[in-house]
C-alpha cells in the first residue's frame, strides 16, 4: 500500500461525503425546524437528477448547459418542495408523527410513478462536462476531476448554510423556530412561512445533490431509495436537526466506506451501518446536540 | 423504520385493492366462441424501479410476438401485466391474484431472480406453466427446476461459462473479481471462475470486491482494484449498476490500464443510455445484437420492432419475443388449451428465432441459444460490439446431466 493510493482513496471518500452532506443537510434542516421526517427527500433528490437531465437536453450538451442545469434543477425542486409544503404538509403539522410519515411516504410512491410517466423507464445518462472530465495523476494514483470538483462544492454549500443560518435575520428566525415555535409566534413572527422556506431550502439541497450526482450515475427510478437510507443514517448519527452533525457524520461515512473498500473489502458493504451502530452506542443522541 | 413498514403496508394494501378492479379491463370482452382459441398470460415483472427498462423490452417483444401470431391466424394471446416492484412477496401475491381472479392459463416474468423462484414454486404447486423471461438465476431451471417452469433466456451458469470461454483465449493469469452484491452478481462471477479454473489452469484470484446494488460512486472500488494491478477484472453486475459502472470505467480510464470483462457490456440497453460516455475496449458476452447476425430473419425482427416501438431491440426484447413464439407454437402443436398438453408441447420444442434455432431443452426446460462475445468499440461514430464471435449453445450450456444432478442434490 503506497501513500498515493491511500491519499487518493481518502480524497475520493471525502468527495463521496460531500454528496451525502448536501443531501442530508436538507433532510436534517427539515427535521430540526418542521419536526417532520421527510421520506420524500430521496424523491426530491431523484427529481433533481431528472430535471438536470431534461434541462441539459434543452440547453444543449455544451459547457454552459451543465452549469445552467446545476442552477435551474435545484431551484425547480425547491419550487416543487414549496408546493408540497403549502399544499399538503402544512395541514398535518398538528397531527401525530405516523400521519406525517404516511403522507411523506405516499409522496415517495407518487413521485416514483410520476417520474416513470414523465421520463419513462429507460436508463438515462448525462455526460460529465468537458472541463471536469479526466483525472489528476499524482505518483501512481489518480483522482477524477469530477470528484475534486465535488470537494470544492461541498465546503461552499456548508459555508453558505452557515452564513444563512448564523448571519442572516431569516436564518436566525429559522433557528429560533426550531428551538421554540410558540415563542417565535408570540414575538409576532409568522412561523408558517419559515416552515415553508425551510422545506423549500431542504428541497433545494436535495435537488442540488441529485443534479451534482447526475453526470456520474445512471439516472433512473430507484435513485430515491438508494440515497434515503444513507441520508437518514447520517442525520440520526449526526444528531437530529443538527446541520454540523450531518456534515461530520457525512464525512465519516464517506471516508470510512472508501477506506473500508481499500483495507477490508469483504466488510466494506456493511461498514456504513457498522460505523453508525458504533457511533450510536457511544453517543445515542447523535454526535452533536439534537434539535429535538 | 418500523413505522415506515406499517405505512408502506397500508398504502400497498390500498394500491392492491385499487389495481384488482381496474386491471381486469385488458382481459375481458371476448366472446365465448373465441375463448376456445384464446390463451391468457399473466405477466409479473418489474415495471417500476431500476430494472424497469428490461421489463419493458421483454413486454414489447412479447406483444410483438402476440401480434404477429394473431396476424398469421395463430392462437390468440391475451395478457395482463402486474408490477412486482422488484419485490419477492409482491411477485407471489400477483401470481396468486392472476391465477385466481384473472384466471390466467400461463404465467410469465420476472427480472427479479428471487421473484422468479418464488413464482416458480407457486406454479409448481398449482400446476401452472411459468415462462421465465427475466430472472437469470441458474437455480430456476437448475436446482429448483420442475415440470412447469421454462426459461427463455441464458441463465448465470451459461453466462459464466461463456465468459470463461472468452477469457480463456487470452493470456491473463491474475484476476480480480467484483460485482453488485446480489444473487445475479455473485452467481455470474462464481460460474465464471469455476469454469475458467477448469479451462485455463494456472489462473489465480488476486481478490474480490462487492458493492451494494444502487452504488452511487464506483471510484473507491476502481481505485482499489487499480492499486492491486491485476491482469484482468471480471465484473458481475446488471441493471442500473451496469450503466453507472461502465460510466465510471470511462471517467477513471480503467479499461486502458486493466482489461475488463462484464456480461452485456456490449448490449444496446447498456450502450444506448451511455452514448459517447461508453468506454471503449470493454469485453463482454451478449445474447443478442440488432446488427448481428446479419441475417434476413434478424433484419425482419429489427424492422418490425422498430416500426412498432420506434427503437432498436435489445437482448430482453428477444427473450419476450421468443417466449411469445414458443407459446404460440406449443399451443398449435398441442392443439389444445390444456395446461398439461401445453407443457408437453413446450418440452423439447424448437423454433426459428431472429438469432437462429432455439430449443427448450426437454430435460431441464432451459432454452438452448447461441451466445456472442465481443469488445466495445466505436464503429462509424456509434458504440457497438467489435470482433464478434459466436458461441454455439452446446459449448456454453451445462449438460442436461449436470443440471439434473444439481436437482438431485436438493
Amino acid at each position: 500500500m503506497d501513500f498515493a493510493t491511500f491519499a487518493s482513496q481518502f480524497l475520493i471518500g471525502l468527495s463521496r461525503g460531500m454528496i451525502f452532506f448536501i443531501v442530508s443537510a436538507g433532510l436534517t434542516l427539515v427535521f430540526g425546524v418542521l419536526r417532520v421526517s421527510n421520506f420524500a427527500h430521496g424523491s426530491l433528490y431523484m427529481l433533481g437528477a431528472f430535471l438536470a437531465y431534461t434541462a441539459i437536453l434543452w440547453l444543449g450538451q455544451g459547457e454552459a448547459g451543465f452549469w445552467l442545469a446545476l442552477l435551474i434543477a435545484p431551484l425547480a425542486v425547491a419550487v416543487i418542495a414549496l408546493v408540497i409544503e403549502r399544499g399538503l404538509l402544512r395541514f398535518i403539522y398538528k397531527r401525530e408523527h405516523l400521519m406525517q410519515m404516511l403522507l411523506t411516504y405516499s409522496l415517495v410512491l407518487i413521485f416514483g410513478d410520476l417520474v416513470k410517466m414523465v421520463w419513462g423507464s429507460d436508463y438515462k445518462s448525462l455526460p460529465v462536462p468537458q472541463a471536469l472530465t479526466g483525472s489528476f495523476h499524482f505518483l501512481e494514483a489518480n483522482l477524477p476531476v469530477y470528484n475534486a470538483f465535488l470537494l470544492l462544492i461541498g465546503p461552499l454549500v456548508a459555508l453558505g448554510l452557515w452564513f444563512f443560518l448564523f448571519r442572516t435575520h431569516l436564518g436566525k428566525l429559522c433557528r429560533a423556530t426550531a428551538a421554540d415555535r410558540e415563542m417565535v409566534d408570540v414575538l409576532g413572527q409568522n412561523s408558517t412561512w419559515i416552515f415553508a422556506l425551510v422545506f423549500a431550502l431542504g428541497g433545494w439541497l436535495a435537488g442540488l445533490g441529485g443534479a451534482l450526482i447526475a453526470p456520474t450515475v445512471n439516472i433512473a427510478m430507484g435513485m430515491d431509495a438508494n440515497i434515503i437510507i444513507y441520508a437518514f443514517l447520517i442525520v440520526v448519527v449526526g444528531g437530529l436537526g443538527n446541520v454540523w452533525g450531518a456534515l461530520i457524520s457525512s464525512l465519516i461515512m464517506g471516508v470510512g466506506e472508501s477506506l473500508g473498500v481499500l483495507f477490508i473489502p469483504d466488510f466494506a458493504i456493511i461498514l456504513p451501518y457498522l460505523i453508525a451502530g458504533v457511533l450510536l452506542i457511544i453517543r445515542p443522541s447523535g454526535l452533536l446536540r439534537s434539535a429535538w | 423504520m418500523k413505522k415506515l413498514g406499517l405505512a408502506g403496508l397500508l398504502i400497498a394494501s390500498l394500491a392492491l385493492s385499487g389495481c384488482g378492479s381496474t386491471g381486469a379491463g385488458a382481459g375481458t370482452g371476448t366472446t365465448t366462441n373465441k375463448e376456445q382459441k384464446t390463451v391468457k398470460v399473466g405477466i409479473i415483472d418489474t415495471y417500476t424501479g431500476g430494472a424497469a427498462t428490461y421489463a419493458k423490452d421483454a413486454l414489447d417483444g412479447f406483444k410483438l410476438a402476440a401480434t404477429e401470431t394473431a396476424e398469421k391466424g395463430g392462437p390468440k394471446i391475451e395478457f395482463v401485466t402486474r408490477d412486482d416492484e422488484f419485490k419477492v412477496d409482491k411477485a407471489t401475491n400477483w401470481a396468486k391474484e392472476l391465477v385466481m381472479r384473472e384466471r390466467v392459463d400461463i404465467l410469465a416474468g420476472t427480472i427479479n431472480s428471487a421473484g422468479s423462484l418464488a413464482v416458480s414454486q407457486y406454479a409448481k404447486e398449482n400446476k401452472i406453466p411459468f415462462i421465465v423471461w427475466g430472472g437469470m438465476s441458474d437455480k430456476i431451471t437448475g436446482a429448483a427446476g420442475h415440470r412447469y417452469v421454462f426459461s427463455t433466456l441464458p441463465n448465470t451458469a451459461v453466462i459464466g461459462k461463456a465468459g470463461a470461454v472468452q477469457m480463456s483465449k487470452l493470456p491473463y493469469k491474475k484476476y480480480w473479481l467484483a460485482g453488485s452484491d446480489y444473487e445475479y452478481g455473485h452467481s455470474v462471477v462464481n460460474n465464471f471462475w469455476a469454469n475458467l479454473e477448469k479451462m485455463a489452469p494456472g489462473v489465480s484470484k488476486a481478490g474480490e470486491s462487492w458493492w451494494r446494488v444502487g452504488e452511487t460512486d464506483f471510484t473507491p472500488y476502481i481505485n482499489k482494484i487499480r492499486s492491486t494491478k491485476p491482469d484482468a477484472l471480471v465484473v458481475g453486475t446488471g441493471g442500473g449498476d451496469m450503466v453507472a459502472f461502465m460510466k465510471a470505467i470511462t471517467t477513471t480510464g480503467l479499461a486502458k490500464d486493466i482489461p475488463v470483462w462484464v456480461h452485456t457490456a456490449t448490449d444496446l440497453s447498456t450502450l444506448a443510455p451511455l452514448g459517447n460516455e461508453a468506454p471503449e475496449g470493454v469485453m463482454g458476452t451478449n445474447p443478442y445484437f440488432a446488427y448481428y447476425p446479419d441475417t434476413p430473419e434478424n433484419k425482419a425482427f429489427v424492422d418490425a420492432f422498430k416500426k412498432a416501438y420506434n427503437r432498436e431491440p435489445a437482448a430482453f426484447a428477444i427473450y419476450g419475443y421468443m417466449s411469445g413464439k414458443f407459446l404460440a407454437q406449443a399451443i398449435q402443436k398441442a392443439g389444445s388449451m390444456d395446461k398439461e398438453k401445453i407443457v408437453d408441447a413446450l418440452e423439447g420444442l424448437s423454433i426459428d428465432t431472429p438469432v437462429g434455432k432455439a430449443t427448450l431443452r426437454k430435460e431441464d426446460h432451459q432454452v438452448m441459444l447461441p451466445m456472442f462475445y465481443g469488445t466495445t468499440a466505436k464503429v462509424g461514430g456509434k458504440m457497438m460490439a467489435k470482433d464478434i464471435v459466436t458461441l454455439p449453445a452446446e459449448q456454453i450450456i451445462p449438460s442436461a446431466a449436470e443440471v439434473l444432478k444439481s436437482r438431485e442434490k436438493k
